[in-house]
């Protein structure tokens, strides 16, 4: 029976962080089982705290670890994702928790290219995250297949003739994801015990990548001796050794921390809602002048002229007389260019429906929303009685019996045209105590009288 | 006359969404950008420093969920958010977060699909998408809302449940819900429950029968211990037994295995939400959910001036499958009339079966919302 508490154990006496008397499950001469020895080694060197350890395995042979140590938390995960779920445990605990916990991964070469952004982004966040590649150059626990950490030449279920694909030097790319403790060795390696003892004690991303050899796959068909390990890495170019060891830059949750976590926090979500203490809304009254149907307003101009902007305001105001809103925007994917646009819904109910069914007005201040109008058949919805506000240069494709052609841009200038065209809306049919929308324009811009050069309201009729 | 009493915000669903996160203690919550559900995540990176969580950019949505299960493994309540393209990539791994027994609450906000499909334009096509997502046909809540104040309250639900039942649980939205801005009115959600997860307390009496996946009978859910605390942690996506130990063709370990489904099943009248209007004169029922929800409700509202008769079930838990409260509540009627923006009935065709002998008629459509009137023809 495992021990349960993990503080039960005594580390200073114990000297083993590894389920006693566990088997390996390694082919004999696997790689893997050095790694292993040398990592519990490692633990006992440094002594932490085993309820201080999560150990997160990869899939593959390697993957198999995690049940070898009894004395750490283990998390064995999916393949190649190791590195992330590790990401998840190492940011939680570092900013949000106990801050003591170190994560260490375990993922073959295999694992290490699928989940490669995982690495990239673990190093690049410098969170304190331990990741040792055991690098047997293939899919170990697949059949032996070839690898993105094949050697050139060779041979695997996959590679009958001979690999030739080169491989990927994974040390090369965690330095330049910014990682600062990166190590490439041989498992057999006197000092692989130090090295990675110094790399799990290290306050951020660390990275080693350890060549050994799959017995099962690699050797016959390649006729490989550990020996020929270092000699396999220098061919292609893959440095050994410790290759970086600097500490540039804190780990992730000093910075975090610093700048988010502290000061006291006071924010409450119950707290600044619109001011509608004051409001008696006559729902019958508006209905009877409007009717029963919402009231749905479409404001069209061009990206950048701040359409959604003003739309938002008629909203706000609204709103403060009682009223329901909603507001749909729509721009091209490319927000900063061409046309942009926002329907608004005014109604004394519930909004449920919140589609455009027959507009009450449409405000179009500039060619490119006119355009977008016309593309998206918006004015195969309007009625006889629909109000058309509309910039004096634009050419409207219809008629209706309410068409205003006002000096929008010149007299209230491209930015605030349809905030322009709205206030004359307003003026226009009354919908609410329009003065609420003045009182919003004075907060915004200052002044309301500044809206106008020319005075529009003087086309109302 | 209407006199305001109200507590009114001008928000969207995804806004709502990150407001109700925050209100059910997520503390965590990592992030890819993806339209519709962009907004939510944006709402994360303003609110979570203000109240000492962790909003962290991923570098995919793979990393995103992976990140979520690995702070919740560390106790940490998580969500992400994403949108049909995003959702594809997450699956292996809210599996892993299903058979780990991690909470972890995952926004879908629909959009037009396949592939990049619409990414502005609102769709619920993606039913089946994210009910069937399993190896194994496991059931993953599915809770829905219909407009951004049902969000902040289906969120705090949706956490509460993936507390409880240590399981993912899916908020599905859809665009329109999403990015319409709308007088919210915020009455009373102060007073929701926010429930947490049990943790094991060693000093606990029976503290020695506990196991990391243990479980007496199919409603008991193993009370949870964190990575990084006292107890050991052993968790795995490989089939284990109660200890978490990797077993194959072995009973405790099958047992497991149909638990993590068994668990969901035996809570599923607890799950049920919904909101129901019934017209005593009718012989028709209509059933739909998100926003068509909402149309619904325009058409009940237009069929009582028309002296229509007309009655509707907007169902806010879409999985596990309500049975019985279908069951009952369509035994009033004779038509049932099911109504969803998809292709070809995604739910209609999974919930048909409770309505032998009665006339069933889906209105779908792709591409846009469906319309009062739409509906209101097949009345
Ligand atoms: C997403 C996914 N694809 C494929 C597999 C199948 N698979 C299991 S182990 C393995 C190979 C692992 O190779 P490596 O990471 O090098 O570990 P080794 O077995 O060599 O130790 C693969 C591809 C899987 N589990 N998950
Ligand atoms: S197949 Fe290769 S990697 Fe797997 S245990 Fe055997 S020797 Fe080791
Ligand atoms: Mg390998």
């Amino acid at each position: 029976m495992m021990e349960k508490l993990l503080t039960k154990i005594d580390i200073q006496n114990e000297c083993t962080y590894m389920t006693k008397g566990a088997q390996m499950p390694f082919c004999k001469g696997c790689g893997h089982t050095h790694i292993l020895r040398k990592l519990d080694e490692a633990l006992f060197r440094i002594k932490l705290n085993p309820e201080d350890i999560c150990l997160v395995t990869d899939i593959g042979c390697i993957g198999l670890a995690d049940y070898l140590f009894d004395k750490v938390h283990t998390v064995h995960t999916t393949h190649g994702r190791s590195t992330a779920f590790a990401t998840g445990i190492a940011l939680a605990d570092k900013v949000l928790a106990s801050k003591k916990l170190k994560t260490i991964v375990l993922i073959g070469d295999g694992g290490a290219m699928i989940g490669l952004l995982h690495i990239v982004n673990a190093a690049l966040l410098n969170t304190d995250v331990t990741v040792l590649v055991a690098d047997n150059f293939l899919f170990g626990m697949t059949g032996g297949q070839q690898s993105a950490f094949s050697p050139i030449n060779f041979v695997t279920q996959t590679s009958p003739f001979g690999n030739i694909i080169p491989p990927l030097d994974l040390c090369k790319v965690a330095i330049s994801s910014k990682a600062q403790f990166v190590a490439r060795k041989i498992s057999t390696d006197k000092d692989l015990v130090d090295v990675i003892a110094e790399a799990i004690s290290f306050e951020g991303f660390s990275l080693v990548e350890i060549l050994e050899l799959c017995t099962e796959y690699a050797v016959e068909k390649n006729k490989l001796k550990g020996t020929d390990l270092p000699e396999i890495a220098l061919e292609h170019g893959h440095q050994l050794g410790l290759l970086i060891n600097e500490k540039l830059r804190p780990e992730f949750s000093k910075i975090y921390s610093e700048k988010f976590m502290d000061k006291p926090f006071e924010f409450n979500l119950f707290s600044q809602f619109l001011s509608t203490e004051n409001v008696n809304l006559d729902q019958d009254k508006f209905q009877s002048k409007f009717g029963e149907s919402q009231l749905e307003i479409i404001i069209a101009g061009s990206a950048g002229e701040k359409v959604q902007s003003s739309a938002a305001l008629l909203c706000q105001s609204a709103a403060l007389n009682g009223l329901f809103t909603t507001q749909k925007n729509d721009n091209p994917v490319t927000q900063g260019s061409g046309f942009s646009l926002s329907e608004v819904i005014i109604s004394p109910q519930e909004i449920f429906y919140t589609g455009v069914d027959k507009p009450f007005a449409i405000i179009i201040v500039s060619n490119d929303g006119l355009n977008e109008l016309r593309s998206q058949n918006y004015f195969e919805k309007i009625t006889s009685d629909t109000i058309l506000i509309f910039d004096e240069s634009l050419n409207m494709p219809v008629l209706t019996s309410k068409m205003y052609k006002l000096p929008l841009r010149k007299s209230c200038g491209p930015d605030k045209a349809a905030l322009g065209g709205i206030d004359f809306l307003l003026n226009l049919t009354q919908p609410f105590q329009i003065e609420t929308f003045k009182n919003l324009i004075q907060k915004r811009f200052g002044s309301y009288e500044n809206l106008y050069k020319e005075d529009i309201l003087k086309y109302l009729n | 006359m209407q006199t305001s009493q109200r507590k009114i915000k001008l928000r969207n669903g995804n806004q709502m969404i990150a407001e109700g996160a925050i209100y059910a203690g997520c503390k965590f919550f990592a992030g890819y950008p993806i339209t519709p559900a962009s907004g939510i995540y944006k709402g994360m990176i303003d609110l979570l420093p203000q109240v000492g969580g962790l909003a962290i950019p991923s570098p995919d949505e793979i990393s995103a969920i992976a990140y979520c299960v690995g702070a919740s493994m560390r106790g940490i309540k998580s969500m992400t958010a994403t949108s049909g393209p995003g959702w594809s990539l997450m699956i292996e791994t809210v599996q892993y977060a299903l058979i780990t027994e991690t909470p972890l609450v995952i926004v879908v906000v629909q959009r037009l699909g396949p592939a990049t499909g619409g990414a502005t334009q609102g769709a619920q096509g993606d039913i089946l998408f994210t009910e069937f997502a399993t190896s194994g046909g496991y059931t993953i809540p599915v809770l829905y809302p219909t407009n951004p104040r049902e969000c902040f309250e289906l969120t705090v639900k949706a956490f509460n449940w993936s507390e409880k039942l240590r399981t993912p649980v899916i908020l599905l939205s859809d665009k329109e819900i999403g990015m319409t801005t709308e007088t919210v009115d915020y009455s009373d959600l102060e007073n929701l429950i926010v429930e947490n997860r049990e943790y094991i307390d060693p000093e606990n009496s029976n503290f020695e029968d506990w196991k990391m996946y243990g479980f007496k009978d199919a409603k008991d859910i193993a009370k949870f211990a964190p990575v990084g605390g006292k107890i050991k942690v052993t968790a795995t996506g490989s089939a284990h037994n109660m200890d978490g130990e990797l077993k194959k063709n072995d009973p405790e370990t099958i047992s497991v295995l149909k638990h993590l489904e068994d668990k969901i099943q035996s809570h599923k009248d607890e799950l049920i939400d919904y909101e129901y209007f019934e017209n005593p004169n009718s012989n028709t029922l209509i059933i739909s959910f998100g926003i068509t929800g909402r149309t619904v409700r325009e058409v009940i509202r237009r069929t009582k001036k028309m002296n229509k008769n007309v009655s509707s079930l907007i169902i806010r838990s879409l999985f596990p499958i309500p049975e019985n409260l279908f069951k009952t509540i369509s035994d009033k009627y004779n038509r049932i009339i099911i109504a969803e923006e998809n292709l070809n009935g995604q739910y209609r065709r999974l919930i048909q079966y409770l309505f032998n002998n009665k006339e069933v008629i889906g209105v779908n459509k792709i591409g846009g919302m469906i319309t009062p009137q739409e509906i209101l023809e097949k009345i």
